[in-house]
């Protein structure tokens, strides 16, 4: 087994990658950074949501490694209509858009199966040969590796039981989703050991960190500059990405792939019908367990998942007593630096 | 507050009617539909459900629900000119200007108490994930249940039968709910009414693509999206025949809708819900006839009354906003050729992501078959910033353009 055939992309966390890899390729996530230039709007519209506006630019920017194929996931509106227009920009790449319930219950988790023996069939004709059953068990055996070493690693991170910064953590995460996965845990250990003396957050005040996607290990550097101490995050970019798939053999294995994927940590465009509007409850339980002293919720602009939930998630915090500040970005450096002045200001209330 | 102006609205509709009952009076017969929804949604006297866009408004009926789709809220609103005051509370209660008009407006009238308590809640993932957001957030508001239909994105695989058993599946939250199990002879005569509705709005959009058209750019404002709301009833057939009989006469007795008829436009999505004076510009000025509206089409076949859900399931993902934008500038250039249009209108509504957020792929597509895009930016629902000058300006040179090309 290996994943020597080029780059497959993918733009949303809920992307299954063992399947990629199972076919032989490496899952590649564009995320929204780099400097190409602004070309999106002209597309789609520049009301849209900056994450998918970035991934096109990168696109027509050339700004991207040769990609053998492209998988979106029908997560919400603006990943839609990336697919869309991605078709339209790089038509010389194939692409599959799978579609992504909004719900998690079985009758979702069994739609989802079938939206993954779609993938599997793609990426079978895609690369010329079947994906079989042995290469998705090996490519889920491989992501579950990658999976618990993040998982422990994270927690280390977050605890402060290790020398490593959370910019470095965040590094980490995003070589975990760019590049090849069987090299993975040996790079980041060479990562870590070029990294690990004396960076770590000495002080600073406990802060829990959630929202949308936040890959630039800068923005940490800056979270903690301006007194803040992250100790815990719910990102799409960070740890909400990775989900151990069972493997005990009580399920298909495709259809264990599914459930992890669905159950995992949600993003606000999944529903909970059980209990409508939980996310702020669900971040609330996070941000108090691991003792943060506040919280700071991080959402690109146009985000209707996110934005739509704003008020339900801010009256939750107040109830809760849990000081909580809200930063509106562009998936730029720049957009959350001309927020250090509030960011400063939240952590001086927090001391 | 709105009951009263439902109920007003009926009674000054009916009145009208009256005056004059030998004629179709179509576009009445409408209105009065429309009001008397309104008044069932607000009487507090029925079992109230309220909905996304692609819910099966027909089933709902003959299972004894008033159902609607939150956006009809937000378009009354708009009509009435009493939004503003909801989209401020909406503004101010912390979600954002730039989230949907329609969404902010129902969200803002029902912090303020102002929208009827429902039963229960139905979500549909198509057309857009801003509306399965606001479900949920009047799930949580109204401590209501919520059920969440999930539209697939085209009929391939198993996706009929994946919606279709979801679909059955929302019966039984139904009944729960209303203590009423389904009636089939309720559910089979909604059916057939459905499909003769469907038949007769087959024949009004037929109708409505002569050339000049019978219809004036409003007597089918808002029709194919409303009359889903209508299916399924007696009403939704009558008014169906009022329209057809209406555009059948026009057409025989060579009265177009708007004499002198010199451009043909398409609109795109929705229509600006509140007064403006763009219509008339439209109308008066450089006689422009908006002949056809993105979602006046069957995109559907009948329902098979022994197999309703299939039917239903079918219909729901048919519908243009759902799937590739491939298959939506499929339809509008279908609709673009059959109707012979010169150029259309795209609002751009600001907040749909779905919609607007496809506006350069729909343009490039018409264009593929020689029709020209006016692309506004305006929020269908929020007449707060409609900068007038401005849009009437464009539309200035969009018909210049089109008076060039003739």
């Amino acid at each position: 087994m290996s994943d020597n055939k080029g780059y497959i992309g993918f733009a949303c966390a809920y992307t299954p990658l063992p399947i990629i890899y199972a076919a032989g390729y490496t899952p590649y996530r564009i995320l929204p950074m780099g400097d190409s230039p602004d070309q999106a709007g002209h597309i789609l519209h520049d009301n849209l949501c900056p994450h998918i506006k970035r991934i096109l630019d990168r696109a027509m920017g050339n700004d991207l490694p040769d990609l053998a194929g492209m998988v979106f996931m029908n997560s919400c509106d603006a990943m839609r209509r990336l697919a869309d227009a991605w078709h339209r920009v790089r038509p010389d790449i194939n692409m599959i858009l799978i579609d992504l319930p909004a719900t998690t219950d079985e009758i979702a988790v069994s739609f989802f199966t079938g939206e993954i023996s779609k993938l599997i069939d793609a990426v079978s004709e895609w690369s010329g040969k079947k994906t079989g059953i042995a290469d998705i068990e090996y490519g889920i055996l491989l992501y579950n590796q990658i999976s618990d070493f993040m998982n422990e690693l994270t927690e280390k991170t977050y605890g402060g039981k290790t020398n490593t910064s959370v910019s470095v953590l965040q590094k980490l995460f995003n070589r975990s989703v760019t590049g090849s996965p069987i090299s993975f845990i040996e790079d980041a250990r060479r990562i870590l050991s070029e990294n690990e003396q004396g960076k770590a957050t000495k002080g600073g005040v406990p802060v829990f960190l959630f929202g949308h996607v936040l890959p630039d290990p800068e923005a940490f550097l800056l979270f903690e500059s301006s007194g803040a101490k992250i100790i815990g995050d719910d990102l799409c970019t960070g740890s909400r990405f990775f989900n151990p798939v069972a493997t005990d053999g009580k399920k298909g294995i495709v259809e264990n792939l599914a459930e992890s994927i669905l159950l995992r940590p949600p993003c606000a465009r999944t529903i909970d019908i059980t209990m409508p509007g939980k996310i702020g409850n669900v971040m609330i339980s996070k941000a108090k367990k691991i003792g943060a002293h506040g919280a700071i919720c991080h959402v690109v602009k146009f985000c209707d998942p996110y934005l739509s939930r704003m008020p339900s998630i801010r009256e939750e915090f107040r109830k809760a007593g849990m000081p909580l500040l809200v930063l509106e970005g562009d998936c730029t450096l720049r957009s959350i630096g001309q927020q250090q002045t509030r960011i400063e200001a939240f952590i001086e209330m927090l001391r | 507050m709105m009951l009263q102006y439902f109920k007003d609205l009926e009674s000054g509709i009916a009145a009208k009617i009256k005056e004059n009952p030998d004629i179709p009076n179509a576009r009445r017969k409408y209105a009065l539909e429309v009001s008397r929804l309104g008044t069932r949604l607000y009487s507090g006297e029925n079992s109230v459900a309220w909905c996304g866009v692609t819910a099966p408004f027909d089933l709902l009926s003959a299972m004894g629900v008033t159902s609607c789709f939150v956006e009809f809220i937000g378009a009354m609103l708009a009509s009435t000119g009493a939004i503003g005051t909801f989209l401020d509370h909406a503004e101010h209660s912390g979600y954002a200007s730039d989230i949907c008009g329609y969404h902010r407006s129902v969200l803002g009238s029902a912090k303020q108490g102002l929208m009827p308590v429902p039963d229960f809640l139905i979500a549909t993932s198509c057309p857009c994930s801003g509306g399965l957001a606001v479900m949920e957030n009047l799930a949580e508001m109204f401590k209501k249940d919520l059920f969440v239909l999930h539209i697939p994105q085209d009929e391939s695989g198993k996706n009929v039968k994946y919606l279709a058993d979801q679909i059955e599946q929302m019966t039984g939250f139904v009944s729960a709910h209303t203590g009423r199990p389904i009636d089939e002879d309720a559910l089979r005569m909604a059916i057939e009414n459905t499909n003769l509705a469907r038949e007769l709005m087959k024949e009004v959009f037929e109708l409505a693509s002569h050339v000049p058209s019978p219809t004036n750019g409003h007597d089918l404002s808002n029709f194919g999206i409303v009359m889903a709301l209508l299916l399924g009833t007696e009403a939704g057939v009558n008014i169906s025949k009022a329209y057809r009989d209406e555009f059948a006469a026009r057409n025989r007795e060579m009265k177009p809708g708007m004499p002198g008829e010199k451009h043909r436009l398409m609109w795109i999505q929705n229509r600006i819900q509140f007064r403006s004076p763009l219509d008339k510009l439209l109308r008066e000025q450089y006689r422009a006839n908006i002949v056809v509206d993105e979602l006046n089409s069957i995109t559907w076949e009948p329902i098979d009354p022994d197999d309703p859900y299939t039917g239903l399931a079918r219909r729901a993902i048919s519908i243009p906003f759902n799937g590739t934008i491939r298959r939506r500038v499929n339809h509008l250039q279908k609709l673009a050729l059959s109707y012979k249009i010169d150029g259309a209108i795209n609002p751009c509504h600001r907040g749909c992501r779905q919609g607007a957020g496809a506006r350069g792929l729909i343009s490039e597509g018409l264009k593929e078959i020689g029709i020209p895009v006016l692309n506004l930016e305006v929020d269908v629902v929020d007449p707060r910033d409609f900068a007038e000058a401005q849009l009437s300006t464009r539309i200035e040179a969009f018909i210049e353009m089109l008076d060039a090309r003739t």
